[in-house]
């Protein structure tokens, strides 16, 4: 349904960017810091954090912070909601047509004669 | 009587990995399933799956015209869907999509994603009726457009497709530890 969609769409959303896109194949090989990855990318950090909050809140990384320094880790799972969408296609239609049978099972005639 | 081939609507191949099929036999005419079908105020008692509700329903029925939905969800945010009817044969077939807009106009597909990030995606949907001995037997239909498919297309311009970042990214996910 469309929470799930909405899940969906916040992975296609972060990997809309190349930048991103990038980030997270680094991150594939595993965490980094926020600087040793602003500097990867050869940009300054504030606009590199604007990025990783990007990915952060579509749910495709997590980070901690020790001390100073903010470690990046890609979520684990993060890809199972576009993975699962025909389950989720076909869940929605599933209820809806419970819902069908029960409501039109006890339709008055005179809505539809 | 047999219909000259172009009343003939072509039967889709179905795609198990991408189509959904149900199919239903129910004890009600099928009078009452298409007016279930095709009339506001009694499609909005049923469409979207509880808690949430379809708030609004506008239904123009035939080829080309509205169908348009509003559903809500527990917490009072509303999604709007909005498609049209393709084919319209009253108490045995309707067709929609929501690639189409009323009167046809093709979506904008980048809005479809980026701009309603809570839509369905992208589908047809057909919907059969035929009289059964105990009522009415009906399918539902649900073709959808290969996820990736879609992403190729949509990330043309893009560095790297959208589809390629995602197989990618899932076969890094797989195969490296993090």
């Amino acid at each position: 349904m469309p929470k799930y969609s909405d899940r969906v769409d916040r992975v296609f959303h972060s990997l809309a960017d190349p930048t991103r896109r990038a980030v997270i194949r680094r991150l594939a090989r595993g965490p980094a810091s926020a600087s040793m990855l602003a500097k990867a990318f050869a940009m300054k950090l504030p606009s590199f954090t604007q990025h990783m909050n990007v990915l952060e809140a579509d749910g495709l990384v997590e980070s901690e912070k020790v001390g100073r320094v903010r470690t990046y880790r890609l979520k684990a799972g993060a890809m199972k909601p576009a993975e699962d969408w025909l389950a989720a296609q076909r869940k929605l239609w599933e209820s809806r047509l419970d819902q069908f049978d029960s409501f039109v099972q006890t339709l008055d005639p005179k809505e539809y004669t | 009587m047999t219909l000259p081939v172009h009343y003939q609507p072509v039967t889709p191949i179905i795609d198990n990995k991408l189509d959904l099929l149900l199919e239903r036999t129910i004890a009600t005419p099928p009078a009452a399933v298409w007016a279930a079908w095709t009339k506001p105020h009694l499609l909005m008692k049923w469409f979207t799956p509880s808690p949430w509700k379809t708030v609004e329903c506008e239904i123009d029925l035939r080829p080309g015209g509205i169908f348009r939905t509003v559903m809500e969800s527990p917490e009072g945010e509303r999604f709007p869907g909005t498609g049209c009817y393709l084919e319209v044969v009253p108490q045995r077939r309707l067709v929609w999509t929501n690639v189409l807009l009323p009167g046809f106009r093709p979506v904008a597909q980048a809005t479809r994603v980026l701009a309603k990030p809570c839509d369905e995606f992208l589908f047809t949907a057909i919907i059969t009726i035929e009289p059964h001995a105990t009522g009415t037997r009906y399918s539902a239909l649900a073709i959808h457009t290969d996820p990736q498919a879609r992403d190729r297309h949509e990330s043309m311009g893009f560095e790297n497709g959208w589809g390629t970042a995602l197989k990618q990214l899932e076969d890094l996910m797989r195969t490296e530890s993090y």
